[in-house]
């Protein structure tokens, strides 16, 4: 009995401060995103309510769609190639006992991680840039890495630079944590290294290598920052993720109804994605 | 390979100590060097272009080769203008961040410890399905939250107040999950109830008995929450507008725009060494605290 209140007690600030920030935004974008804004006559554009017309819309249109389109092309792509180097080099690291090299290769590729990605942008943007990249003044070429039909990969790169790293030492700290002598038992029965890795080291990695991917999934459904300060750069499409398009959309026409319509369909699919990964990745221990 | 020269030393060495298992080899495959060697420069290819562009001026960027730096160097003016530009706004930028993130850092800490002991420690009505609600949220883009943020701020008056960027990011769910998990593993309830029994308070057995128990946790949720909040970029966009509350990423994006659209007296190698000065703190803060993160975040991989 003494105890019924305690808990509560230790709650509250976090509580007080998720519903403010978390439980209410979710709750008002899911309200707001019911309401059209309509135009009568001659009058400034009204707020009435829509129904689910903001989502009926949403999935007819096409430069929405197209940004949908380059998340897929992300999560289809440098998601795996970002994940399986990171992998590689945890599983490298892992091989030997620690030593000088070791921290020193882990140092360097975490050191990325720590720029934020607004800055990573602008860096790289520079790095791009025709007549900046140390890249054209080492091969003499011009390539333009913000032209339209590299720009994804381009961004791509932004991308894996920050977080490969940041993601091995996720892989890696799982790898030490676990037991030697699972190892050693192995070893005895004569395993190979490469089955060491393949039958022993992969399947341990499972629950850290899920985390990551989810993270993953998470990072790329939002990716903002990134492309939106490759704009004054470049051309950049509006429409190069559904953060920049949800963004520039609201901050063009104050279409709230809209954005929040766009914002709640980018956390459905967050949520679709990540399950879906959850579930096949279970599915495949059971 | 390492000549035998090199790895005579350890050798000798770790002959007496027992071979720890599973990693026995002393050193890299050249095919293992080669991989890491490649993906060690181009994690740091760009950064060691950020050490020499920010030596160089404007006109310098252009005419001399990226990756080498020139005489000579402009690196005290750079310095100079970075401070002194937009009168001095940099400096404040900095203090900016160092707020918002320092606010973050702690507030979100100690939110998290102590509503992740409320979820460890204690069973009460609705705990499981609350700990789950608290968890998917980690899945909401921080996009659908600012939208609305932004117009709930507006009605109460906090848009353009430091309260718009420090309030939203008190809360950390992540945070609070991984503080659940340090309190399980680090803090056994025996203890916890032998504590009750010789009369501790409540209160005292969490502040004074629990956390240090758990400080590898606090200090993973913090420097996490500090990193967060240092990188935000999105919430700061959309609630604040006036330049003298930006953080050092908006404020150096909007120095990027405007040199870029004004095509006159740009100076990107100022912001190039501005974004050096935006990272290093964080650079400091990881290299110092390693041994915490390190082991803390994968306690979330290995036993969540």
């Amino acid at each position: 009995m003494r105890y019924r209140t305690t808990p509560w007690l230790f709650l509250t600030p976090f509580l007080l401060a998720f519903t403010a920030f978390f439980i209410a935004p979710v709750g008002y974008a899911v309200y707001l995103s019911l309401f059209i804004k309509k135009r009568s006559g001659f009058g400034p554009a009204q707020n009435v309510f829509g129904g689910l017309e903001n989502y009926l819309r949403a999935f007819q249109d096409t430069a929405f769609l197209q940004s949908l389109g380059n998340i897929l092309l992300f999560l289809a792509i440098q998601v795996p190639i970002m994940l399986i180097v990171a992998t590689a080099m945890a599983l490298i690291l892992d091989s030997v006992k620690s030593g000088s090299a070791q921290k020193f290769f882990r140092t360097a590729f975490y050191l990325p991680y720590t720029v934020p990605g607004v800055i990573a942008g602008l860096l790289w943007g520079y790095l791009y840039s025709k007549n900046l990249s140390p890249l054209n003044q080492i091969t003499g070429l011009k390539t333009d890495f913000l032209s339209s039909s590299i720009l994804l990969f381009s961004i791509g790169n932004i991308v894996t630079w920050t977080w490969t790293g940041y993601n091995m030492i996720t892989l890696y700290a799982a790898l030490q944590n676990v037991p030697g002598d699972i190892y050693e038992a192995a070893r005895i029965d004569g395993a190979s290294n490469w089955n060491l890795t393949r039958y022993i080291k992969l399947p341990l990695l499972r629950p850290a290598l899920t985390l990551t991917a989810i993270f993953s999934i998470i990072g790329t459904m939002q990716i903002f920052s990134e492309p939106f300060v490759l704009r004054p750069l470049g051309y950049v499409p509006d429409n190069i993720t559904p953060n920049t398009y949800l963004y520039l959309a609201v901050a063009r026409d104050g279409n709230f109804g809209y954005g929040a319509a766009l914002a709640i369909i980018m956390a459905l699919f967050t949520l679709i994605f990540s399950s879906f990964f959850l579930r096949n990745v279970r599915g495949e221990t059971a | 390979m390492t000549t035998t020269n090199l790895d005579q030393p350890q050798t000798v060495k770790t002959a007496q100590a027992p071979r720890p298992p599973g990693r026995p080899r002393q050193g890299f495959s050249p095919l293992q060097w080669a991989a890491l060697s490649l993906f060690c420069i181009y994690s740091l290819l760009p950064l060691w272009w950020v050490l020499t562009t920010m030596t160089k001026s404007n006109g310098q960027l252009y005419s001399t080769f990226g990756l080498w730096f020139t005489s000579p160097s402009n690196f005290a003016e750079n310095v100079q203008i970075l401070f002194t530009r937009d009168n001095g706004i940099f400096l404040r930028w900095l203090l900016n961040s160092i707020l918002y993130a320092g606010v973050s850092a702690v507030g979100s800490m100690l939110f998290a410890a102590m509503g992740g002991y409320a979820f460890s420690k204690f069973r009460f009505r609705g705990s499981g399905p609350m700990f789950n609600i608290i968890l998917a949220t980690i899945m909401v883009p921080s996009t659908a939250l600012a939208l609305p943020i932004f117009l709930l701020m507006q009605k109460i008056g906090l848009i353009n107040t430091y309260w718009a960027v420090i309030l939203p990011s008190l809360v950390n769910p992540f945070g609070l999950y991984l503080m659940r998990l340090f309190w399980d593993a680090g803090f056994p309830t025996d203890l916890m109830e032998a504590a009750r029994i010789d009369g501790a308070s409540e209160s005292k057995i969490f502040w004074q008995l629990g956390l240090p128990l758990v400080r590898g946790g606090l200090v993973t949720v913090a420097l996490f929450s500090f990193v967060g909040a240092w990188n935000n970029f999105f919430l700061p966009l959309v609630v604040v507008n006036r330049d003298t509350l930006f953080p050092l990423t908006l404020g150096l994006s909007v120095w990027n725009q405007t040199s870029v659209s004004s095509g006159q007296d740009p100076i990107y190698t100022v912001i190039v060494l501005g974004a050096l000065v935006s990272i290093l703190p964080l650079i400091i803060a990881f290299l110092s605290l390693g041994r915490y993160w390190q082991g803390g975040l994968t306690s979330g991989a290995t036993k969540g």
